[in-house]
C-alpha cells in the first residue's frame, strides 16, 4: 500500500497521500499516510468523523475539494476544515475505493496548494484508487496478487463488464458470503486458472461454473 | 408519435427530478421512453468514465446483448465517434458500416439493429456521454425525431447533473463517477436475484425495479440492501 500511495503522489502531481480502511462509517483505521500532513487528514476525519474522505465513502463517489480554503467547505466540515488548513493543505481530493456495494475505504491525496486536478490527473487518481481498492481486496481475502498480476489485471479489457458484477452477486449466493469475499473468490479463481475475469464471470452468469462454499484459505472455486 | 405523448413524457421525467431521485433509475426511464417516442426498438446511455473508456448506465431493456452490444463501444461505434467529436452520429443502414466498425456493425445486425444513432450528452463544453438509439428498420430518422432525441439526451444530462447542483467540472466528475458506480451495484443485485431466484438477468431486473416502484424506493438504496441481505427478493 506504501507502493501505491507513493506511485500515486509522484503520477497524479500530489504532495501526500494516505489511505484510510472503511470497515463500516464508525470502524476506521489508517492504513498509510505518505507524510505527516497526510496522516494528519486522516486523524482529523477519524476524530471528527467527518471531512472528505467520510463522505466520499458514503457518496460512493469522489470528493474534490479545490479550495479548502472557500467558505463552503468550513460551513460543510466546520471542525474539520480548520485542522486540515493548518496542517498545511488547501487542496484535498477523496477517492471512494470501491466496486458497486464493496466499500473497501478511501484515498486522499492533498496539495499545499490550491487548485483542480487536470482531467489528465483525475483520470491517473481514479487508476491509483482502483490499484489501492484491489490491493485491499485481495488483501483481505488472503490473496495477495504480486504486482505482475495487478499490471495484469489492469490491461484486462473484460474486467468492467456488466457479467463481472453479476457473477459477483450470483456467487455472494451461492457461498453465502459478502459482496466482497464473493468478488474476491472470483479474482482468486480467475489468476488460479490464468483466465480473464471477464470470461469466468460469462461461466458464472451462463451457470456453467459454480462456487461451493470450502474453507476459505484455498480460494478456489469448484465445478 | 403525438405531441401529447410527448409533452406527456417531458411531465413525467421533470417530476422524477425530485430531491433525492434514482440516477440509474432516471437514465433507464429516459431510455425506455426514447424507444417508445422516437420510434426505435432499443436506447441505451453511455456515460465516460472519465480515463478514455465509456461505460454503459441505463437500457431500455437489460437484455443481456443490448448491455453487451452498448458495452462493446469502449472502443468502436457510433457512440465513441460522437463523444469524441460532439455531434450526432447517425447510420440508416448498418450494412455500410462494416468497414468503419467491423465488429460493431456485425454484432448489433446479428441481434436485428439495422439502423443505428448516437446523440451527444453535453454540458457546456464537456461531453459526458451519448445516447444511443437502435432501429429494425433501414432508414433515416426524420429532422424532428432526431430534435426530439436530442432533447431527451438533454433531459438525460440535466438530470445526471442535478442529482447534486453542478457548479464546476470537480462536481460533474463527482457525480459521474457517483452514477458509474450506482450501476456496478446494480449488476451485483441482479446478480443476487437471478441466483436465489433462478431468473435470466433482464426478469432479476425488473423484479429489483417494479419492487422498488411499489415501495417507493430508491433503486439504488433496494439494490444495496438486496446484496447486504437486509432484504430478500
Amino acid at each position: 500500500m506504501a507502493h501505491v500511495c507513493e506511485a500515486a503522489v509522484a503520477g497524479v502531481g500530489v504532495d501526500g497521500a494516505g489511505v484510510t480502511v472503511m470497515v463500516s462509517t464508525t470502524v476506521r483505521d489508517t492504513v498509510h499516510a505518505t507524510d505527516p500532513v497526510a496522516g494528519d487528514l486522516e486523524e482529523w476525519q477519524l476524530t471528527f468523523g467527518q471531512g472528505p474522505c467520510v463522505d466520499a465513502f458514503n457518496d460512493g463517489g469522489p470528493v474534490l475539494v479545490v479550495d479548502l480554503g472557500s467558505p463552503d467547505y468550513s460551513a460543510r466540515w466546520p471542525a474539520f476544515t480548520p485542522a486540515a488548513l493548518d496542517s498545511g493543505a488547501q487542496a484535498v481530493f477523496a477517492l471512494p475505493l470501491q466496486v458497486g456495494a464493496i466499500r473497501l475505504g478511501v484515498l486522499d491525496l492533498y496539495r499545499a496548494r490550491p487548485g483542480p486536478l487536470s482531467p489528465h490527473e483525475l483520470a491517473d487518481a481514479l487508476a491509483f484508487a482502483d490499484a489501492a481498492g484491489m490491493l485491499l481486496l485481495d488483501g483481505a481475502a488472503g490473496t495477495q496478487p504480486d504486482t505482475a498480476d495487478l499490471a495484469w489485471q489492469r490491461d484486462d479489457p473484460t474486467a468492467h463488464q456488466a457479467q463481472v458484477h453479476q457473477a459477483t452477486g450470483m456467487i455472494l449466493v451461492q457461498l453465502g458470503v459478502s459482496a466482497e469475499a464473493a468478488f474476491a473468490r472470483l479474482r482468486a479463481y480467475t489468476y488460479s486458472s490464468d483466465r480473464r475475469l471477464g470470461d469466468v464471470a460469462r461461466d458464472v452468469v451462463e451457470r456453467r461454473l459454480r462456487f461451493e462454499p470450502d474453507p476459505p484459505s484455498g480460494g478456489k472455486g469448484e465445478q | 408519435m403525438s405531441d401529447r405523448l410527448v409533452a406527456e413524457t417531458f411531465v413525467e421525467l421533470a417530476d422524477t427530478l425530485v430531491d433525492d431521485f434514482d440516477v440509474v433509475d432516471f437514465l433507464h426511464q429516459v431510455t425506455v421512453r426514447c424507444a417508445q417516442l422516437l420510434d426505435v426498438s432499443a436506447a441505451g446511455v453511455l456515460l465516460t468514465d472519465q480515463r478514455g473508456a465509456l461505460r454503459v448506465v441505463a437500457a431500455s431493456t437489460e437484455q443481456t446483448r443490448l448491455l453487451e452490444l452498448l458495452q462493446l463501444q469502449d472502443d468502436e461505434g457510433p457512440c465513441p465517434e460522437c463523444f469524441h467529436t460532439g455531434r450526432p452520429i447517425a447510420v440508416a443502414d448498418l450494412s455500410a458500416a462494416t468497414s468503419r466498425w467491423p465488429r460493431f456493425a456485425a454484432e448489433a445486425r446479428q441481434i436485428g439493429f439495422v439502423s443505428v444513432y448516437a446523440l451527444p450528452m453535453r454540458l457546456r463544453t464537456d461531453v459526458i456521454g451519448a445516447l444511443n438509439l437502435f432501429g429494425t428498420e433501414p432508414g433515416a430518422l426524420d429532422e424532428d425525431t432526431i430534435r426530439l432525441g436530442q432533447a431527451l439526451a438533454d433531459v438525460a444530462t440535466v438530470g445526471l447533473l442535478q442529482a447534486r447542483a453542478i457548479r464546476n467540472r470537480d462536481a460533474l466528475a463527482e457525480q459521474l463517477q457517483a452514477a458509474l458506480n450506482s450501476r456496478v451495484v446494480i449488476e451485483q443485485a441482479k446478480g443476487v436475484i437471478a441466483e436465489r431466484r433462478h431468473l435470466d438477468m433482464d426478469q432479476s431486473f425488473t423484479l429489483l425495479r417494479g419492487t422498488a416502484r411499489t415501495s417507493n424506493r430508491r433503486l439504488s438504496d433496494l439494490a444495496r440492501a438486496v446484496i447486504d441481505g437486509s432484504e430478500i427478493l
